[in-house]
């Protein structure tokens, strides 16, 4: 009993560092923006902000289903077709969409028992933000885990210049964020100034230059390419030191016993990973989810993660209010994935 | 692993691996070393070239013009002695109070542990720009200097880190161990100076490089916190405020050599801290 | 490995206390924040030597500041929405004065009438609020310029455009002509990604064809009509034909790039890519040259207003003495040395036919009707909303360009979102 208290107050004695930290540089920071996300407040704005309850949570998030009527040939009374698609005329969403007392746009259509409709939200852009940034999110951190155990592994085995081989491979993630987003844009040019295109066109396998970053379907996976490129780094050292972590002698009596390689992979190196890997993953995800310089640097604002969203929410339209509650959303949905990886792997007692 | 003469055929894969893997690690890498050495005219060729070349000629050009213009301005060297300072302390801060933390976190019974853990972990879960504002009123608010200002409100994000790593490798380490050394009449604290922290050396310095490069990288703090303050400005903000002849003109060159330039000496911490310290501190650890 | 942590340790510490820098005291002490650019900068500080020669009392500290303009604006937000007294005069974009009128003082109550009559009338105009109040003093102008190939234009026969079409025509011929030898060759190139030069881009379309400058100056929305319509439908059949497919995400510098290497026929840009276009090899000084960007059929050629204007806080100290030395920077002296020894185009009429000045850039004549004549984008009106009304016009472009939507619906979209957000009336140019 007197052990348990004396263990109790060496705890909170370890812990009130970190605490006091917590409390002097992120308490206020933190709570600000918890606060504004409920007001209209304006970045740098002289009027004073009023509370506005949910507002700006449901601008980013409401979402709204109109059916598109078909347009009728007054001539015919039968539904017009265009000729050039020879598919048939339905209202242009524009009109249909509710303009009071919240104006919505579209943000696709799509036939459902022989009816076309639309679905609107209020800030299309950000739904769709949500979607690319979850999307990026899973991709890359799903390859940078695998990609990251397996330079780890292959690290781990002996060999001569293991000790450089480890240093080389913290170059991505050692280069500068800020500069290696503008390195890559430089490398995914338009023109054959471009490594990507020069490439290509060496070999023969284009004949006019790809426009990599205006194309819709490859601006997420290249962000994601960036991505992988640059963190696996990050996730190989981090399994590296598990992997390190984990006693010889386990192995040693794994072999005695007659299990093969891959059996010892799967019954000693993995679980034992696993918080190893499981944190890795908190922060890799964390980091992924709020993905800002990448999309900022190269795709601007033809296509946003929610970071980039909410910094030209914030900076450019000067909406205080809503890039705070974009924050908290974020916020959110990290706090979900970090709960699902602890669950999944096990580490919580 | 890699014996020739029992295993040919599996020592040429692995060596194989490990050229695919280098490459695929260094290759973009070098194209920024390559574009650091071209002028703006060759970095604009079509089609761009392995290496400089000289855009009427062809010939091997190298231009390095680009690192003798870094060098010069004063900003990108100050620049540098001040990300060393904010980077080694802001980690060093956030490993001992993160380690503290994780000790207690991964390794004592104590009431609040899994709500204490997922508070620290909410510190960073907010995108920067988001909290900067607050963060700002509260740095500028704060008696301290800009360097310290910045050295703190980097503990936002490499102290979640090191806390959560650290806690899940003091989780790994078998009870036995503590309980060994309790039985020899070791205080908590001792088990954990003496003998938890060594063992956990491979972590501590892996933990650490982590966190010092994601101080070493970060801009938008220290853009925003040394604006007013030239002379405390590191390597990222020097090199966002490097500009070419005229406004508008990006200086690609110089901000490629400048990254290549800044991604070396953190290549050769590593390279230290790989081999000797984390062979150093378990060899300490097995003594003891 | 002790002592290896120790050594870091104390060192950081010796680095980190040797920091600190001690200022001399004077009587009043002032900082400007501005450009970073190596002359404009230096230019910048040799003004600020003057300021102190005649005003011995007064230290004046320049800092510069990040050359992308979203990246200034949001760290001058930052300060404001600290009430940061560190900064005393500010160098803000043609476009802020609306934006951050709040923040800055009206100079007329420091006695600005005196200095303003001698600057472009129409930079006044665009620096003044609702209100009558004047947010900033002119100190360097922009304006958009169509940079030609003049070789090219007389191989093929080719007089300089005027009008949008024939622009479109030339660049074709052109085009064919010189893709035959050389595959990276482009006809027109200019700023299409999705952002503030955008905007500048589509008001040029816009307002030479009679168009409107998308909200007057009155308050008018005037962006929905047959001839912008036609304007953006003409633009976005030039990506990927006479322009390359990446236009949509060209700034100024990707523009620059492939014209540098002598892969363009037209490039519209900012005069800065002037006397960098003298260094290239790909061809010869005499070999290109800049003219007032083309027209509609029956408009009159529009080049968006660019430039710098320097304003003074509401949060500084010595409010007097700041506007003082805004008043200085922006007079006659410091405007005639930052344009003989930065090239910087002055606000000033009288010294485009100043002989030092136009010895140091003979550019600058031919220039002065486009200076002159420079459309300011609707910022002034439209208050602190104008980021967002330009992210609005150019988001909408942006989607016609890339073909998401078509020129009718992206217009239509633009003038409910710019009424939802000013609540201004709707008409016609």
């Amino acid at each position: 009993m007197d052990l348990q208290k004396r263990e109790r107050r060496l705890a909170y004695k370890l812990m009130a560092p970190a605490m006091v930290v917590l409390l002097v540089v992120a308490l206020y920071p933190l709570g600000h923006v918890f606060y504004t996300s409920f007001t209209d407040r304006v970045f740098a704005g002289a009027r004073d902000a009023q509370f506005i309850g949910l507002e700006n949570y449901h601008r980013l998030l409401a979402v709204t289903v109109e059916e598109l009527p078909p347009v009728i040939d007054e001539e015919t009374g039968e539904q017009q077709i265009d000729e050039e698609t020879g598919k048939p005329v339905y209202e242009r969403p524009i009109r249909v969409l509710p303009r009071q007392p919240h104006a919505y746009r579209e943000l696709t259509t799509f036939s459902l028992f022989g009816s076309r409709y639309v679905l609107g939200a209020r800030t299309p852009n950000f739904i769709r933000a949500i979607g690319n940034t979850l999307y990026f999110t899973i991709v890359s951190v799903f390859l940078e885990t695998v990609l990251g155990l397996l330079i780890a592994l292959v690290v781990n085995s002996e060999f001569k210049g293991r000790g450089l081989m480890r240093a080389t491979m913290l170059v991505p993630w050692a280069v500068i964020t800020v500069v290696s987003a503008r390195m890559w844009e430089w490398m995914f040019a338009s023109s054959r100034a471009g490594f990507f295109n020069m490439l290509l066109d060496r070999f023969g396998l284009i004949d006019r230059s790809i426009p990599f970053l205006t194309l819709r379907s490859f601006q997420v996976p290249a962000m994601i390419a960036i991505d992988v490129w640059k963190t696996t780094p990050f996730m190989a050292l981090l399994i590296l030191a598990g992997l390190q972590m984990i006693p010889q002698e386990l192995y040693e009596a794994a072999r005695v016993d007659g299990a093969g390689k891959i059996r010892r992979f799967f019954t000693i190196t993995l679980p034992l990973l696993k918080p190893a890997i499981a944190v890795a993953l908190v922060f890799r995800t964390l980091d992924a989810l709020r993905v800002f310089d990448l999309f900022q640097v190269l795709l601007a604002r033809s296509r946003y993660s929610m970071a980039s969203f909410n910094y030209y929410e914030l900076v450019a339209n000067r909406n205080m209010g809503l890039s705070s509650a974009t924050g908290v959303i974020i916020f959110i949905i990290i706090f979900i994935f970090a709960i699902i990886y602890m669950q999944m792997l096990g580490v919580e007692e | 692993m890699v014996n020739f003469r029992e295993r040919p055929v599996k020592s040429i894969l692995f060596l194989l691996m490990l050229a695919v893997i280098i490459v695929y690690l260094l290759f973009p890498f070098y194209w920024a070393i390559n574009s650091s050495l071209k002028t703006e005219s060759q970095l604009f060729m079509t089609p761009a070239t392995m290496i400089p070349r000289d855009p009427v000629t062809l010939e091997f050009r190298p231009y390095w013009g680009n690192y003798i213009h870094i060098f010069q301005s004063g900003q990108f060297v100050r620049g540098l002695r001040n990300s060393v300072i904010v980077a080694t302390l802001a980690t060093l801060l956030a490993l001992s109070v993160g380690t503290f933390a994780a000790f207690a976190l991964g390794k004592l019974r104590f009431r609040g542990k899994t709500a204490s853990l997922y508070i620290i972990l909410a510190m960073t879960m907010f995108p920067q720009v988001t909290i900067l504002a607050g963060l700002y009123a509260i740095i500028t608010r704060l008696p301290l200097g800009t360097i310290p200002g910045m050295i703190f409100s980097y503990l936002i994000f490499t102290l979640p880190f090191t806390t959560w790593v650290m806690t899940s490798f003091f989780k790994d380490l078998p009870i036995e161990i503590m309980q060994s050394a309790q039985v020899d009449g070791a205080t908590p604290f001792q088990t954990f100076y003496k003998i938890l922290l060594p063992l956990t050396a491979p972590a501590l310095v892996t933990c650490g490089l982590l966190a010092f490069i994601q101080a070493w990288n970060e801009y938008i703090f220290a853009l925003t916190f040394t604006a007013i303050d030239p002379g405390a400005r590191t390597v990222p903000v020097a090199i966002a405020l490097f500009t070419g002849e005229a406004a508008m003109q990006e200086p690609m060159g110089e901000t490629l050599a400048a990254a290549v330039v800044v991604t070396v000496p953190v290549v050769v911490l590593v390279l230290i801290f790989q081999n000797r310290i984390v062979e150093g501190l378990t060899a300490g650890a097995v003594k003891g | 490995m002790k002592k290896l942590l120790i050594l870091m340790l104390s060192l950081s510490l010796v680095l980190f206390f040797g920091v600190g820098n001690v200022q001399a005291e004077y009587d009043v002490e002032l900082t400007i924040i501005g450009g970073a650019v190596g002359e404009e900068f230096e230019t910048t500080v040799r003004a600020a030597e003057m300021y102190m020669e005649e005003n011995p009392n007064v230290h004046v500290e320049v800092l510069d500041s990040p050359d992308s303009a979203d990246e200034r604006l949001s760290l001058y937000l930052s300060f404001f929405e600290a009430e940061s007294p560190e900064v005393d005069v500010y160098q803000i974009d043609v476009i802020w004065p609306g934006e951050l009128e709040d923040h800055f003082l009206d100079l007329y109550e420091y006695g600005a009438e005196e200095y303003v009559d001698m600057h472009f009338e129409h930079i006044v105009e665009n620096n003044t609020n609702i209100d009558g109040e004047l947010i900033a003093m002119p100190w360097f102008t922009d304006a958009g310029l169509l940079y030609y190939r003049k070789d090219l234009l007389d191989k093929y026969g080719l007089d300089v455009p005027e009008t949008w079409a024939e622009l479109e025509e030339y660049a074709g011929i052109i085009l064919d002509g010189e893709r035959e030898h050389n595959p990276d060759f482009e006809g027109f190139v200019w700023q299409g990604s999705a952002y503030e030069g955008l905007t500048t881009n589509v008001l040029e379309w816009f307002a030479s064809n009679q168009g409107g400058t998308f909200i007057s100056p009155e308050g008018v929305i005037t962006v929905l009509n047959e001839r912008n319509q036609e304007m953006l439908e003409m633009a976005a059949g030039w990506v990927g034909d006479i322009s390359p497919a990446g236009i949509t995400a060209f700034m100024e510098e990707d523009a620059r790039a492939i014209w540098h290497d002598g892969n363009a026929a037209f490039m519209r840009n900012w005069p800065y890519a002037y006397s960098l276009s003298l260094e290239t090899d790909a061809f010869e000084p005499e070999d290109f040259g800049v003219a007032p960007l083309p027209a509609g059929e029956d408009g009159e050629p529009a080049a968006t207003l660019g430039g710098w204007n320097v304003a003074v806080s509401q949060y500084s100290e010595h409010p007097e003495e700041a506007a003082d030395l805004a008043f200085f920077l922006a007079g006659w002296d410091v405007q005639k040395m930052r344009a003989t020894d930065a090239s910087l185009n002055p606000t000033i009429p009288e010294l485009y036919e100043d002989e030092d000045v136009l010895e140091a850039n003979p550019f600058m004549e031919e220039l002065f009707d486009v200076f002159v004549n420079a459309v300011p984008r609707p910022s002034t009106v439209t208050g602190d909303n104008y980021s967002a009304a330009s992210s609005i016009i150019y988001t909408e472009v942006h989607s016609v360009l890339t073909g998401e939507q078509d020129a009718l619906t992206a217009l239509e979209y633009m003038e409910l979102e710019l009424q939802d957000l000013t609540g201004f009336e709707i008409g016609q140019p």
